[in-house]
């Protein structure tokens, strides 16, 4: 009889985040008001002529771009240390996430063939949101930008983030001095996991996925303590909200959380745009297989998610065999 | 025709109609008896339908505020906090009467009150779990009583603020703990555990729940002590 269950459970805010979402996006007109005059962290919708769907019936695409700005320098007249496309399958709970060498030369709308990282001190996000778009032919829902000081921060904000570390590391530069294995990383740590690409073999393009990496991991980490506590939210939404600026609603922060929520971060994919390095009027600059970057593009526009065909080697392989 | 012979034929006319008038009422005030008979089960057929609800107030702890603004007064937004957790604890309070403790709720199958708390999308879900959000669709032919005792059902709120200091989305961590005496004399502890997300909707009064991870726990128990007096 169904009322002697002894023990059931209406697990139901995973399987609500699709409604919750599409009920609160409704509403979601009103700026959360909060600016800053040097913002350290930005989360904004990459294009002001349409609302994101945020229903769960599209892939939602997120440009994450990590400035090498300083705590004392403006974010965005710095350059893109590192890009990522996170693309998000929120009716499959799955995700993807695509580093773009920093050094990929590119063309810049109204710059001309540059490095990609220039894109920020030329014209700020939008210009960065407009180059990987030209590049990849996939539509940005928003862009979230952060800083070395926020990035830090936030991370301390969650106490940590329980990274797995595939290989040791020894960089004197970065400060980044780790043995393998699952380890919580503090602010500090996390950043110079993130910043390490000297003691890598494959330089940037190893750091770029080791940065892919330590977002698998805090979706992870947010998915983990939300299925135990899921007030928990509430202080990953308030460590992004305190650290930075967003003119989104907090209801659409929520929303974007609470589809962070439901993401299975095994399944997630995390690559980065294969290429070769050369030299161009004095620059070192990074040449992107086209081929593959087709390939990549293509797949993840029709649902966000990867093939396991389309998955480059990792450019940290020889540490990974060792 | 005189005056007298006009209101003679209208008393007259009025006699037939009264008397139609009367059948009609006598049947519908037999048919409901038959109605209250057939769905009340064992409870009372004469006198006004099911007991009450027992008495049942959630005891609430003092609520956690969770800021946005780098520079805000903590105190200020845990004594708003307090506030926001006394704004909905009515809603919660009435939530687990109706889905638990209203006899002429449970006994009857009939749950359609709790479902006011929810924003329309999460109504239809919860809708799906009515089994484990409420005392469940058999539990008239399965229960005497339900009783929350002296209540160890608990309250806690977390409140994240907006940058501005309103109040954004509040988290109630619920416990609710009654005691259910079944028709054959053994009891059943009822346990329900979990978390409902509420938001101010636009448009709309008062904190709606949007989301919740809700868990029952129900096990075997011993009768209570002689003193607890069953209120339902």
């Amino acid at each position: 009889m169904s009322v002697l269950a002894a023990r059931r459970r209406a697990a139901l805010l995973v399987a609500l985040v699709a409604a919750w979402i599409a009920g609160s996006a409704l509403g979601a007109t009103q700026p959360a008001g909060h600016a800053s005059a040097a913002p350290l962290f930005q989360l904004e919708p990459a294009h002001a002529e349409y609302v994101p769907v945020l229903d769960g019936s599209k892939p939602i695409y997120v440009l994450v771009i990590g400035s090498d700005a300083r705590p004392d320098q403006e974010v965005e007249s710095q350059r893109a240390d590192s890009l990522h496309i996170l693309s998000i399958n929120p009716a499959e709970h799955r995700a993807s996430i695509v580093g773009i060498p920093r050094d990929s030369y590119v063309e810049i709308p109204g710059v001309g063939q540059n490095k990609i990282d220039a894109a920020l001190f030329y014209g700020g996000p939008d210009l960065v949101v407009q180059t990987v778009e030209q590049l990849t032919g996939l539509k940005m829902d928003y862009w979230a930008m952060t800083g070395f000081a926020s990035f830090e921060q936030m991370v301390d904000d969650v106490d940590g983030l329980v990274v797995d570390v595939p290989f040791a590391m020894s960089d004197d530069a970065s400060r980044a001095f780790f043995d393998p294995g699952v380890q919580r990383l503090d602010g500090d740590n996390a950043l110079a996991f993130a910043r390490n690409r000297h003691d890598l073999p494959a330089g940037d393009f190893g750091r770029s996925e080791n940065q892919g990496r330590l977002m698998v991991a805090a979706l992870a980490q947010l998915k983990k303590e939300f299925n135990k506590d899921p007030a928990r939210l509430l202080i990953w939404v308030a460590s992004f909200v305190r650290n930075g600026t967003t003119t989104l609603a907090m209801d659409e922060v929520l929303d974007l959380a609470f589809t962070g929520t439901a993401i299975n971060a095994n399944k997630v994919e995390n690559v980065v745009f294969p290429g070769g390095t050369g030299m161009v009027g004095g620059l070192s600059v990074v040449t992107l297989n086209q081929e593959t970057l087709d390939a990549i593009s293509k797949d993840l526009a029709d649902d966000g998610l990867l093939k396991k065909a389309n998955v480059p080697p990792s450019p940290n392989e020889p540490l990974l065999e060792g | 025709m005189t005056p007298n012979r006009v209101q003679r034929g209208a008393k007259k006319k009025r006699r037939l109609p009264l008397a139609l008038l009367i059948a009609p009422v006598v049947l519908v005030a037999i048919g409901v008896a038959v109605l209250l008979a057939l769905r009340g089960g064992g409870g009372p057929i004469i006198g006004g339908g099911d007991e009450p609800a027992p008495p049942f107030d959630f005891i609430v702890k003092p609520a956690t505020a969770i800021s946005t603004a780098p520079d805000a007064d903590e105190a200020e937004l845990s004594a708003s906090a307090d506030e926001v957790a006394q704004e909905i604890t009515p809603t919660i309070d009435d939530l687990y009467t109706n889905a638990f403790l209203d006899p002429s709720n449970w006994r009857h199958d009939d749950y359609e009150e709790i479902f006011a708390a929810f924003a329309p999308h999460a109504a239809s879900t919860a809708e799906q779990s009515v089994e484990t959000l409420t005392l469940g669709a058999t539990a008239g032919d399965v229960f005497d009583t339900v009783d929350p005792g002296k209540s160890k059902s608990k309250l806690s709120y977390q409140v994240l603020f907006d940058p501005d200091g309103e109040p954004e989305t509040a988290v109630v961590s619920v416990i609710f703990r009654a005691t259910a005496e079944r028709k054959n004399g053994t009891y059943l502890a009822i346990v329900s555990e979990g978390e409902f997300f509420l938001r101010q909707i636009d448009g709309e009064e008062g904190w709606t729940i949007t989301a919740f991870d809700v868990m029952r726990d129900d096990h075997e128990t011993e009768p209570p002590s002689p003193s607890a007096s069953p209120s339902a």
